[in-house]
């Protein structure tokens, strides 16, 4: 037989062995295609201006995905050396040269990569078209399947596969030049190197550990970045310590209480568990770090998402809007060119006025998550407020006489129900005659229609007020395009040259669509890059660890079942051992990315995190979707060593 | 105690039949030290696995106490493992990640025993079978001979009612095969254990009180040790086998 015959049928069992991780391989090679595809497609790019960044954004995550593929090629790769020593070592035994031995891995790693890079592609095709119809839909293109293939990007992912596969192979063949027939033959009963020997020095490290991992999560949240970086290291070292010392705090715990492990079926369950953490503790702590950074990864890409998608939702109620705090009002530049450009519907200048007192302010800073950008309330006329209402499609409200109505951002509806207090303009009182909560350009810092809050009073009573800013808005036959924005944009920047502190506020509604979808395709789609790629990595690590254990597992179940153990006992054993292996990595992360989470999404400014982008919500969501991508390979992994496992039913 | 009736064990399928057992039948009395020999292929792990209840047979009749286990549902097998049958196995079967201690608590474990009790009998049945100092280590820190003594502490602290051994001596030298079939006896005589052992050695069979000879699937003779010395029974066992042919080289 063929050097070449040899290396093909063992690349054939390769690929049936380990084909959760050849599975893997194939996604990476889909994902890679996909995302390259993107900086590829000029359809794509030319949605926005914004989406210029895109491409490099890509590129740099590709980098980081590339380093983490690498890292599960040349984990897998080396792990399967010492899986076949014996078998590379026979070979040597009958006589092939080391160079031919390391041919003959090198020859068969590469088919496998070979193979799974083209079923890549392939897949990766139809990934291509379901990131293509998200990014369309955040535009709200309209999406039509076009079946393209992309050289370009096949030719990019070609070269970051071949980084992946010769990064590993050469460190494999380096492995074999330096290993004796002896160490191969005999790999397998090298005993694993125990790195804190000392148990009670373990005991106390573990301690540390858990120190140092509450200390660390504390100094992320500091908000500088000083300190961020100091706390990021010690979550490093807890995650390596805590993982590498866990092993010798279980047998602690059993030897204060002997009679616990022969409790229902614990003896097995934790012996299994301390035996894996003993040989696998830096492994265990790596996949840990890699679910660390995928979480905080998926929230963050949601938390921008959140940010983008609130601060515009409150800006899309108007087509257009402008504002000025020139004391003259809005300048007739903008006026002008809208009016022999833009086909107007309905518009209306108006102003915003503002009161003697603070006191909504004052209540507002105490008793909600408030930022004061005004020293006094903001008021608007109630004329003004019905054209506005009217410009923005929402239905009429009425005002009474002596009356006054709170127009507020949707969060702060519940605290300002608490304080709704009768206000006094000169004379005139006026009772509150309720609150109204519809996205209406509150959140535009100092202008705007007030920060957060505005106060509709009948048209009389503001006579005495001094205004604030003054403001435009409109509803146009047809969106205002891009180009149009940009007109504007260029007549702002000639306005507002010589106003030092002042710039006029400008917002069109497609303009705000297209720099939240852009800016979302921005942050987001590299975000989840990495993330997928960083499950995807550690689940397979996990797996394949897993899976290699799978001979020992059988001899223990079938001596079990020799000792009488009942089938189902065994079943739910051998399920507790695995949720717990697949458990024990996923926990320090969940406590240390959960308040990372919550404290960024806090961080922002009030009344962009709520509904559906509440900080719970995101929590909610990134859990979901972390779990249910490692949930698939839990459940590929346990029917696989079910079936393989368990003995069957006579 | 033990009632093996008739019974025939086939393997294959259709076109190829392979009898492993033919027509074999034999009583076993509480406390009896019973010795299996034959070839290799005689069939005689196969009878073991039937009596152990891990193999069922293809006709006949297997009773224990007078219960015929072959028509027990899975449940109630495992059942009747973990309470009635002790194993001792010519690789030992030690679970490598528990310590000695914890492979013998194992059992009575599994036998759902006060948690709080299962430490004593271990340190009871380990100080018999003196292997109370090895009792915090890890099979793989312990000599052959030490581990068969804690598979056989295994096999009788839930204290089961039959021992059943498959080549117990296989995997060790003489010194340590001497020492654990004496430790057989002892459990045999002292603790009135009734065991069933497979060998090809007839230097293991001579400690039995009998020995049946199986070839080719069929029980072929039988040989009583009766008052005679030890050394006398080993020449004759080695007679039956010289007529019984076979493998005679694994005989010595």
């Amino acid at each position: 037989m063929t050097l070449s015959k040899l290396s093909f049928r063992n690349a054939k069992r390769q690929t049936g062995d380990y084909l959760i991780y050849f599975t893997t391989i194939v996604l990476a090679a889909a994902l890679l295609y996909a995302f390259n595809g993107l900086t590829f497609s000029s359809e794509l790019l030319t949605l926005s201006k914004f989406m210029e960044t895109l491409p490099m954004m890509i590129v740099f995550a590709s980098i980081v995905v590339v380093c983490i593929f690498g890292w599960l090629v040349s984990y897998a790769t080396g792990f399967m050396l010492s899986r076949r020593s014996r078998e590379l070592g026979t070979y040597l035994l009958i006589g092939l040269e080391k160079k031919e031995v390391a041919h003959l891995f090198f020859l068969e790693n590469l088919m496998v990569g070979g193979f799974a890079f083209l079923l890549g592609l392939l897949l990766g095709n139809f990934l291509y078209q379901v990131l293509r119809a998200i990014l369309l839909a955040l535009f709200s293109c309209p999406y039509h399947f076009t079946l393209a293939f992309s050289l370009k990007a096949a030719g990019l992912t070609f070269t970051y596969f071949t980084f992946i596969y010769l990064l590993a192979l050469f460190k494999s063949r380096w492995h074999i030049h330096k290993m004796k027939i002896y160490d191969l033959i005999y790999f397998d009963r090298q005993n694993e190197h125990v790195i804190v020997k000392n148990s009670k020095s373990r005991q106390r490290l573990f301690t540390f550990s858990i120190i140092l991992g509450i200390v660390g999560t504390i100094l992320l949240l500091m908000e500088n970045a000083l300190i961020g970086i100091l706390g990021a290291g010690c979550i490093i070292l807890f995650l390596y310590i805590f993982f590498l010392t866990f092993a010798s705090g279980v047998p602690a715990f059993f030897d204060r209480q002997p009679f616990r492990k022969y409790q229902k079926q614990n003896l097995l369950i934790y012996r299994t568990l301390t035996a894996k953490l003993g040989t696998m503790g830096i492994v265990m702590a790596t996949i840990a770090l890699l679910f660390t950074a995928t979480l905080i990864s998926q929230g963050t890409g949601l938390i921008f998402w959140g940010i983008f998608n609130a601060r515009s939702a409150d800006k899309y109620c108007f087509d257009l809007y402008a504002d000025s705090e020139r004391p003259e009002g809005i300048p007739s530049e903008y006026l002008d060119y809208i009016e022999q450009n833009i086909s107007v519907e309905q518009s209306l200048l108006y102003c915003i006025y503002q009161r003697e007192s603070n006191e909504f302010i004052t209540y507002l800073q105490k008793n909600a998550d408030y930022y004061p950008y005004n020293q006094k309330d903001m008021v608007i006329r109630y004329s003004d407020y019905q054209a506005l209402r009217s410009i923005a499609g929402y239905p009429n409200v009425t005002l009474e006489s002596g009356e006054y109505l709170i127009h507020c951002q949707r969060y702060l509806k519940n605290t300002l129900k608490n304080h709704q207090p009768a206000i006094h303009f000169g004379e005139t009182t006026l009772s509150s005659a309720g609150i109204h909560t519809e996205p209406f350009m509150q959140n535009n810092y100092t202008t705007g229609n007030g920060h957060g809050f505005l106060l509709v009073v009948p048209d009389d009573a503001v006579s005495a007020l001094t205004p604030h800013h003054f403001s435009y808005a409109a509803n146009t036959t047809a969106p205002v395009t891009e180009e149009q924005y940009e007109a504007l944009d260029t007549i702002r920047n000639r306005v507002c040259e010589n106003i030092d502190e002042l710039y006029d506020s400008l917002h069109t509604e497609a303009n705000e669509k297209a720099t939240v979808a852009s800016m979302t395709a921005i942050s987001i789609f590299p975000l989840y890059f990495l993330a997928f790629a960083l499950t995807m990595t550690a689940a397979t690590i996990l797996t394949i660890q897993q899976l290699a254990e799978c001979r020992h597992y059988q001899t223990q179940y079938k001596l079990l079942q020799k000792l009488g153990m009942d089938r189902r006992e065994m079943a739910k054993t051998l399920r507790t051992q695995f949720s717990i292996y697949y458990t024990l990595p996923a926990v320090p992360p969940l406590f240390i990315s959960i308040p990372f989470l919550l404290h960024t999404a806090n961080a922002t400014e009030p009344g962009i995190m709520v509904g559906a982008f509440s900080p719970a919500m995101i929590i909610l969501d990134t859990l979901l979707l972390f779990f249910f991508i490692y949930a698939i390979y839990i459940l590929m992994a346990y029917t696989t060593l079910k079936r393989n496992v368990l003995p069957e039913n006579s | 105690m033990l009632q093996v009736k008739n019974i025939e064990k086939y393997y294959g399928n259709k076109n190829q039949v392979t009898k492993a057992l033919d027509r074999v039948s034999f009583d076993v009395a509480a406390g009896e030290f019973i010795a299996i020999m034959g070839a290799s292929g005689s069939g005689k792990t196969t009878l073991l696995n039937c009596i152990s209840t891990i193999d069922t047979i293809s006709a006949g009749s297997i009773l224990l106490d007078g219960v015929d286990i072959s028509g027990l549902s899975d449940r109630k097998l495992a059942k009747f493992r973990r309470e009635r049958l002790g194993f001792v196995f010519q690789d030992f079967n030690l679970l490598d990640t528990l310590t000695i201690e914890e492979n013998i608590g194992l059992t009575l474990s599994l036998n759902h025993q006060n948690p709080k009790n299962v430490q004593k009998q271990v340190e009871k049945i380990a100080h018999t079978l003196g292997i109370t100092e090895i009792l915090k280590k890890f099979p793989y820190q312990v000599s052959g001979g030490q581990k068969q003594r804690a598979a056989c502490a295994r096999a009788m602290v839930a204290k089961q009612s039959l021992l059943l051994a498959d080549e117990p001596t296989g995997a060790l030298d003489s010194k340590a095969s001497k020492n654990l079939l004496e430790i057989m006896t002892q459990m045999n005589q002292k603790m009135k254990a009734t065991i069933l052992m497979v060998t090809h050695d007839a230097y293991s069979a001579s400690y039995a009180s009998r020995v049946l000879f199986l070839k080719d699937g069929r029980l072929f003779n039988e040989l009583l040790k009766g008052m005679r010395p030890r050394p006398t029974f080993y020449h004759e066992i080695l007679d039956v086998l010289a007529v019984l042919g076979g493998d005679i080289s694994d005989v010595i």
